[in-house]
């Protein structure tokens, strides 16, 4: 690590099988309005880290004045390399304003494992789509690839989210992508076959709906959509276990902690 | 008269028509682009396929209003096609936008006698180039190629659900003024997972009427 800055703080490194796990703390407890948080990572060459967070990123409540708060995470993992990116849930608090991107760039035969989940708010306190507005944008590039794009803007005041080109009922959105440059579109077809074998298992219409698919190239997604946070965790990692024993002949090893 | 002896906005209107007709076979009645798997499971009735639809515009029609016009405008055809599909998650959806895309440009390429558009390009873009190729009016362009769209999906709907022909016309007539709002979006901006997912989930329907 060259440099970190409050509110961030790298907890320690643990050993794994093979590589390292790094947990991130925000030491504020939350992204306040007018935040701008930043987070480079470099996985060098043939590395293997996975990354994870101590808690659920808390987005507080916009502040007359200040801006958007922002989050914004770029990492590189070079040849041969593999990063697992698994944070933990990202709950907008009512009047929240926020942005987050994601960047990843990936070298020859670089693997990522990426999830993200997304709350309605904090439920327990009654909060259902309270938050103002979130814009989420997400990159995957394999060298000048792009592999996936994703860019969004929820406004729950302006734009119906319960519509059914939304989310419908639903209220949790949960997605894993798992890349890897250079396999073969056949190699794809066949993990795309065996997600979907879990997300039928796993999909109870009305209360989870999950679905997955082959990404433009090197690499497949899946994601679901939930009335509920339960559950989608347990369900992120059933699909993370396949991919990672297809992808890397090892089985995944959860981050250490207690969900 | 021949074609280049009328007036160059009346060409322009001609061709953009036929180019723009449900009737163009280019198989765009075979794609339902998830609404299959919503209607099959209920969730998608006659009811809601208006505001359905004026969602959808907000969203999905937004960006791809905005490649039309990227593309119509002289954008990179190909860096815009790699953006698409990296944003386009569902393949089965990813894979119909690339087959109509490849059978509209095959058919002008035949009508122009001329290969004028490239052969692998996403639906909207090929659509985005014929138009600035064939010297037709962005605006007007971006509009059709929306209409278009929302006439296809609104067909599928009618195949799919008791959906009337004057319900379905008046939900194509209701939708006009967001269509042509949606045309002039400049953020590419998409959030449809339940479509998407319902996209993905399409080929475990057992009995499928459409491809997509």
């Amino acid at each position: 690590m060259t440099r970190q800055d409050p509110p961030w703080k790298v907890v320690r490194a643990f050993a794994l099988p093979s590589g390292s796990l790094v947990h991130l703390h925000n030491v504020s407890g939350g992204v306040l309005a007018g935040d701008r948080l930043t987070l480079d990572v470099e996985v060098a060459a043939g590395a293997s880290a996975q990354i994870t967070t101590t808690g659920a990123t808390r987005l507080y409540r916009h502040r007359q004045g200040a801006g958007d708060s922002e989050q914004r995470a770029r990492f590189s993992v070079g040849d041969g390399a593999m990063l697992e990116y698994l944070p933990d849930i990202v709950i907008p608090y009512a009047g929240s304003r926020h942005v987050q991107r994601t960047e990843f760039r990936l070298g020859t035969g670089g693997t990522l494992f990426w999830w993200e989940i997304l709350a309605p708010g904090r439920l327990a306190a009654g909060e259902r789509f309270a938050f103002e507005r979130l814009r989420i944008q997400a990159g995957i590039y394999a060298g000048e690839r792009s592999v996936l794009r994703e860019d969004y803007v929820l406004e729950p005041r302006k734009k119906d989210l319960s519509s059914t080109a939304r989310m419908g009922e639903y209220s949790h959105t949960a997605s894993l992508c798992a890349v890897q440059t250079g396999r073969p579109a056949a190699f794809w077809r066949t993990l795309e076959d065996g997600w979907n074998q879990i997300a039928r298992d796993r999909t109870q219409p009305g209360r989870t709906v999950w679905g997955a698919s082959t990404l433009a190239s090197d690499g497949v997604v899946v994601r679901g959509l939930s009335g509920s946070g339960r559950g989608l965790h347990d369900t992120l990692v059933e699909f993370w276990s396949m991919a990672r024993r297809a992808i890397t002949g090892e089985d995944a090893v959860p981050p250490r902690k207690i969900y | 008269m021949s074609a280049d002896m009328l007036p160059t906005g009346e060409m322009a209107l001609l061709r953009l028509l036929q180019l723009a007709d449900s009737a163009l076979p280019i198989g765009a009645a075979a794609h339902s682009f998830g609404l299959e798997t919503l209607a099959d499971e209920g969730i998608l009735v006659p009811e809601g396929v208006e505001a359905f639809l004026r969602a959808y515009l907000e969203e999905a029609g937004a960006v791809e209003a905005i490649f039309v016009r990227r593309s119509a405008c002289g954008g990179d055809v190909r860096t815009l096609h790699e953006e698409l599909s990296a944003r386009k998650l569902a393949r089965e959806s990813r894979e119909a936008s690339l087959k109509l895309g490849r059978r509209f440009a095959g058919l002008v390429n035949q009508m122009w006698e001329s290969p004028i558009l490239e052969a692998d390009l996403h639906y909207c873009i090929a659509f985005g180039a014929a138009g600035a190729a064939l010297g037709i009016p962005t605006d007007a362009v971006v509009l059709a190629f929306l209409h278009q769209s929302i006439a296809g999906l609104v067909s599928a709907c009618q195949r799919l659900m008791p959906l009337g022909q004057v319900a379905a016309n008046k939900i194509l007539w209701n939708l006009k003024p967001a269509m042509a709002r949606i045309s002039h979006s400049e953020e590419a901006t998409c959030f449809s997972p339940y479509l998407e997912l319902a996209s993905m989930r399409h080929g475990s329907i057992e009995t499928r009427l459409f491809i997509s």
